[in-house]
Parts: structure tokens; C-alpha cells; sequence
């Protein structure tokens, strides 16, 4: 074998590597799953009251601090009181954190996963939960009401 | 007697009042459904707040787009691109409507009533009047409603110029909503 015809076989040999592994890489960009939000590091830590008036003081600086161009926004944690648990269309519960002197509280969304941790959970009890910010609170002038800062992928922190 | 009498009118008109009212609602499903030879992409949204107004036929709906969930996590980042929807600067789409023929729907009597909703979308920061058939049912005092439209995503500005998206996702997907208040 001469060198030359080495040299040939050897980049043939790399360029199918190359190939492979971009196809490889490619394939799992394509199939990559969506965000595990509850093994993802805790951005920031709040009282429903807090981020709620953040969002109502300056919703454009809020959503700038918190919401993603790619969707994978702040992973937060919110302490607060618990005024309403009910379930989406989805059978995910939703359990709204909200002082009863504030304008506007926390809408967390859990999952078919963690919908069994909100079982003990009762209206008026004080929880921590994490979840990732879809969406910040509001004054609607066509709702006529104020919009939650929604959280979804919820489950409870335990302390 | 009499005071029960008086009873079963206060009951009557408070329950009246209660029916007369801009109700609110944050039970509501949004689903996109886009086809092509490609693939067929679907996503799901149970965050939407929605209000109704049975006296004057309001009908409201505000739409965070961050909650829309894909099957795959690549799709929801395109979607969510400030090439596509760009929900970073416009997190929520918006619906404003009114029931033009509020008189045939009855929501003070149980059945389906096929109203017809005319107003404003805001998807992406543009609003585009739409006119589109809603199916309002009211059984026990409770009214649930159900749409399913085409919108184009040209209309709204959402168009990718190339690439795989640019063959993989309809030029026109179906908006299905339901909510009960």
C-alpha cells in the first residue's frame, strides 16, 4: 500500500466517523426530551407577594429577568399561602398561592407525576413550590381582573 | 310562607344575577394542530384565562404561549423562537370577541347554541380581526364553550424562511379551544 492510498483510506475512515456522529447528534437534537424542570438548579427563591409585585410594577423588566427566547424560562421557587387547589382539562392539579391582600397570586400547574404530592394539601396551609414561569401577573382591561404569574412542571419542596 | 316566599325570590334573582354576570374562568384547553407530508405536530395549552359576559356577549381569552407543551423539546424551542412566536417579547396572545347573535343564544335555558364570535386575535404583537363559530352549551346553570378555527400563520408574521421547520409545519394550523366557566 503506498502512502497516498493510506492517507485516502484513513480520511475515508474519519469522514464516516464524522458522519455517524453527526447524524448521532442530530437524532438526539431532534428526539431530545423535553426539560426536567424539577432536576434543573433553582434560579430564584420568592414570596408569592414578591414576584407578584415585581411583575406588576415592571412586566417588560420582569419578563426580560425571567422568561427564555427558547421557552426554558426561570426555574422558581414560591413560598406562599394556598387559596385555591383545582384541576385542568388535563387532570394536572393547579394550586393558586395567593395573599389574601394581594392583587394577583401564584398559579403553580403540577403533573400526572407530581399530582399525588398536593393529596394533603388544604386551603389556607403554607407551601413551597417549584416550577418553571410561563407567564407573569397582570391587569387585564379586557378580563377585567388581575392574571396570576403562572409556574408550570410544579411539584412541593419540602423544608 | 311568606318568608319563604321571599326566600325562593331573593335565591331566584341572586342565582339571576349570578347568570348575568362576566364570568371568569382559568379551565380551559388551547391545542394547535399543524399537518404535512412531514409530520403531523401537535401542542397543548391548559393555562389560557378565559371570561364570558352573557349580558353583552363579551368573550375574552388571554393566552400564555410559554405553556404551550410539545411531544418534542426542539419543536417547543422553534415555537417559542424569536423567529416564530417570539413569547419572550409577546408572552400571551390575545382574544377579544363579542357574540353577534347574542339573541339566539339563551344562557338562562340548558342546550348547544351556535353563536358566532366576532372580534380581534393578537398572536405574535398582530391583531387580525376574526370571525369564528363557537359552540356554547349551558346545562344547569353552568356554560362550557368549544371552538375549532384555522388561522395563517403569514397573517400573524410567524414564517420560517428555510430550513426543516419551513417544510415540517402547515402554512394554516387548527386552533382548537374549550372552557367551561
Amino acid at each position: 500500500m503506498t502512502i497516498k492510498k493510506k492517507n485516502f483510506k484513513t480520511l475515508l475512515i474519519l469522514l464516516g466517523v464524522g458522519i455517524l456522529i453527526a447524524v448521532a447528534v442530530a437524532l438526539y437534537m431532534f428526539n431530545k426530551p423535553a426539560r426536567d424542570v424539577q432536576s434543573t438548579k433553582t434560579d430564584f427563591s420568592y414570596k408569592a407577594s414578591e414576584i407578584v409585585n415585581e411583575y406588576l410594577t415592571d412586566a417588560k423588566k420582569a419578563n426580560d429577568k425571567y422568561l427564555d427566547e427558547e421557552g426554558n424560562s426561570k426555574v422558581l421557587e414560591i413560598t406562599g399561602t394556598v387559596a385555591q387547589i383545582s384541576e385542568d382539562f388535563n387532570h394536572q392539579k393547579v394550586i393558586l398561592l395567593k395573599a389574601a391582600t394581594d392583587k394577583a397570586g401564584v398559579n403553580a400547574t403540577f403533573t400526572k407525576e407530581t399530582n399525588s404530592h398536593t393529596q394533603n394539601i388544604k386551603v389556607g396551609d403554607e407551601i413551597t413550590v417549584k416550577g418553571v414561569i410561563r407567564s407573569g401577573a397582570t391587569y387585564d382591561k379586557d378580563l377585567e381582573m388581575y392574571e396570576n404569574v403562572t409556574i408550570d412542571k410544579s411539584d412541593i419542596v419540602s423544608k | 310562607m311568606k318568608k319563604s316566599f321571599l326566600t325562593i325570590v331573593a335565591l331566584v334573582t341572586i342565582s339571576l344575577t349570578a347568570l348575568a354576570q362576566k364570568q371568569a374562568t382559568t379551565k380551559t384547553h388551547f391545542k394547535f394542530f399543524s399537518t404535512t407530508p412531514a409530520e403531523n405536530i401537535e401542542a397543548n395549552n391548559y393555562a389560557a384565562v378565559g371570561a364570558i359576559d352573557p349580558s353583552n356577549g363579551d368573550v375574552v381569552f388571554s393566552v400564555p404561549m410559554q405553556s404551550f407543551e410539545f411531544e418534542k423539546a426542539l419543536m417547543q424551542e422553534h415555537f417559542n423562537s424569536k423567529k416564530f412566536l417570539d413569547t419572550k417579547t409577546n408572552p400571551k396572545a390575545k382574544l377579544t370577541g363579542k357574540i353577534a347573535n347574542l339573541d339566539k343564544v339563551n344562557f338562562k335555558k340548558d342546550g348547544s347554541y351556535t353563536a358566532e364570535v366576532v372580534g380581534d386575535l393578537t398572536i405574535n404583537g398582530v391583531t387580525n380581526p376574526v370571525k369564528e363559530k363557537a359552540t356554547i352549551i349551558v346545562k344547569g346553570g353552568k356554560i362550557s364553550l368549544a371552538s375549532k378555527f384555522n388561522i395563517t400563520l403569514a397573517d400573524y408574521k410567524v414564517a420560517f424562511k428555510s430550513g426543516k421547520p419551513s417544510t415540517n409545519i402547515a402554512k394554516t394550523v387548527e386552533v382548537t379551544v374549550e372552557a367551561n366557566y
